[in-house]
């Protein structure tokens, strides 16, 4: 009993802290690309190529003032960002950082919140993710914000179809909701090269769920809920120094949750890279740091398509995301959904 | 778990009473819900206890159905308020136009 | 033991909210609260699968419907406690505690046949060979009242009055 407590206790800190402690330089890399994307130089005067600006802007926010305005709603308005950070986290429980393994004469599943419809359970939980925006757009009573926070809804619902379209299309491919089985799946080699990973049997999925989370994190091309330049800021317009830095926590850790399911549908999520395996065959510890480092690599360049993207592509007009997500993408992904059923079905 | 029998009595109720008493359609609707959710919790305790896995399968028939329910209902709300300007369920007393 | 009132508390004093409460938002806040509250119960009770999809259907987008129809209302000129009449309050109240009265009778005389566990394969598999063999006609029809619900949605919030000049263009942006 103590033993399971203590193991659950040590995960919980392991889950929270990997993230929380990546966040500053995930901050500093999306600076520092933009910079690259726009041929400056970006951050670069506190420490050594600039790292420890993110430090430098988390004292900011510490110190700055709390700006508290009189016509907001005062529990809703407290409320929104901590509703926001803690539904962005929710999902992280059932992320395997590795598989398996024994220690002290305990198999030790590698996730928090351990069952066997993981994918399921975080696909539950991230769809409550519109809550701490509506919330924080109705609880500001502004005009813009309340404008912001219904746009975000809308977006996120409406692309929540054709993302679970993508997911119902793997989960009959692989035939199980377990994460590890999903895993499993995708672990070897076609041909001898080139990896299983769901991407090469299913790239509409893949591309669908890309868009999706793109989508739901509320990043650019669709960041229509701040759309600096027709709404001001959206629904945090009105939060400032601590509220608003837990608003940008959310959607960075919201951006790492969606990108570790999207690699774990499709891109194998901690099998091991390819020329990993010879050095995995030394030692069991080995092989588990060795997979801890493949899922935090794939979510380290699917972090930095995320910034490649933001400064690539306008953002889109509203009419023009509607229309995307419901005349393209969800007929498409029901097409792929319809495909794939028929292919398993004759496959067995 | 048996605690959970007067729960699920007790939302149903609840669920009622304020379907009687409010008097504004969406509060009504919210009320639906809750009874909703007091028969589906029933029904999850009856699967319990007699072992069988179908009236869970009831849960999911009636999520369907609350689903449909809520979007037609809020639809509706929406088509008077835009055509009345209220939703007030005592001021909406033509049928037609 | 302790964890069944506990989650037994909390989702009663959520419910009352959403009766009680003043303001509809409050309102619709606390049914979300109440619905995951009832998530969590299914999950105790080890239907880990209807948790899962009450958290997603119920709490994820039936709660998000009322908040989003609430902020298209102008709620502020519909207070949902207007003129509340206390001849009927009182007599809802009596019939409530009748039916309770009642209900709890029946639970109590039938509490040992009630709290028998009786393990059931809760997993998603025999749920779903149940589902597609025995009540596959109720699963198609529920999918056809899906659809039907989906075509009246739009049908009835895409009708417009042609001489109401107001409302000219209110939903020209809003996509079905």
């Amino acid at each position: 009993m103590l033993e399971s407590a203590i193991e659950i206790l040590l995960k919980t800190i392991v889950i929270l802290a990997l993230p929380l402690g990546a966040l500053p330089l995930i901050i500093h890399v999306e600076r520092r690309g933009a910079a690259f994307m726009q041929k400056r130089l970006g951050p670069n005067r506190v420490g050594p190529f600039g790292l420890l600006q993110p430090l430098a802007d988390v004292a900011k926010f510490m110190f700055k003032e709390e700006v508290h305005p009189t016509h907001v709603k005062p529990f809703f308005y407290v409320a929104a960002p901590l509703v926001a950070l803690v539904v962005a986290i929710l999902p992280l429980a059932c992320i395997p950082i590795a598989a398996p393994f024994e220690l002290f004469g305990r198999t030790i599943f590698p996730e928090v919140f351990r069952t066997d419809m993981g994918i399921f359970y975080a696909f539950a939980v991230s769809a409550l993710g519109s809550y701490g925006i509506l919330l924080a757009g109705w609880a500001s009573n502004n005009k813009y914000s309340m404008l912001g926070a219904l746009r975000a809804c809308a977006q996120m619902v409406s692309y929540e179809l054709s993302l679970s379209t993508s997911v119902v299309a793997m989960i009959f491919l692989y035939g199980t909701n377990d994460i590890h089985q999903m895993i499993g799946a995708q672990t070897g080699y076609w041909f001898g090269f080139l990896p299983k990973w769901g991407v090469f049997i299913q790239p509409v999925a893949a591309m669908l769920f890309l868009v999706g989370i793109f989508a739901e994190s509320n990043r650019l091309p669709f960041d229509l809920a701040e759309g600096e330049s027709e709404i001001v800021a959206g629904y945090h317009l009105e939060y400032s120094s601590m509220k608003f830095a837990l608003f940008f926590m959310a959607e960075y850790i919201h951006m790492i949750a969606l990108s570790a399911l999207f690699i774990i549908l499709f891109f194998g999520g901690y099998a091991l890279l390819p020329g990993m395996s010879f050095l995995a065959e030394k030692s069991p510890i080995l092989l588990v740091a060795l997979q801890a480092l493949s899922l935090i690599t794939k979510i380290a360049l699917m972090i930095w398509f995320f910034v490649w993207v933001r400064w690539t592509l306008p953002r889109f007009r509203y009419d023009q995301l509607m229309t995307l997500g419901w005349e393209r993408l969800l007929p498409l992904g029901i097409a792929n959904l319809i495909i794939t059923v028929l292919f398993v079905y004759y496959r067995n | 778990m048996s605690i959970y029998y007067y729960l699920s009595a007790f939302l149903f109720c609840l669920g009622l009473i304020g379907t009687i008493l409010k008097k504004d359609l969406i509060s009504m609707l919210l009320c639906i819900e809750l009874m909703l959710g007091g028969v589906a919790l029933l029904f999850i305790l009856f699967s319990k206890s007699t072992g069988f896995i179908d009236s869970q399968l009831m849960v999911i028939f009636m999520m369907i159905i609350s689903a449909c329910e809520v979007a037609i209902g809020l639809s509706l709300i929406i088509a008077l308020y835009r055509n009345k300007q209220t939703i007030y369920t005592d001021e909406i007393k033509i049928i037609t136009e | 033991m302790g964890v069944d009132i506990l989650l037994t508390i909390l989702t009663v004093v959520f419910a009352l909210m959403v009766v009680f409460s003043k303001k509809t938002v409050v309102s619709a806040f606390a049914l979300l609260m109440t619905l995951l509250c009832l998530a969590m119960i299914y999950f105790q009770l080890g239907t880990v699968f209807l948790s899962a999809v009450q958290v997603l259907v119920n709490a994820g987008a039936i709660a998000i419907l009322f908040v989003f129809v609430m902020m298209l209302i102008d709620l502020e000129q519909f207070p949902n406690n207007r003129e509340r009449n206390k001849i009927k309050l009182v007599i809802s109240i009596f019939t409530i505690l009748i039916i309770m009265g009642v209900l709890a009778l029946i639970i109590n005389n039938n509490i040992d046949t009630l709290t028998v566990i009786n393990l059931s394969d809760n997993s998603m598999k025999a749920l779903f060979e149940k589902l597609y063999n025995t009540y596959y006609l109720p699963f198609e029809m529920a999918t056809v009242l899906l659809l039907a619900a989906i075509v009246a949605c739009v049908v009835i919030t895409n009708h417009r009055k042609d001489d109401d000049s107001d409302n000219e263009g209110a939903d020209k942006g809003v996509h079905p």
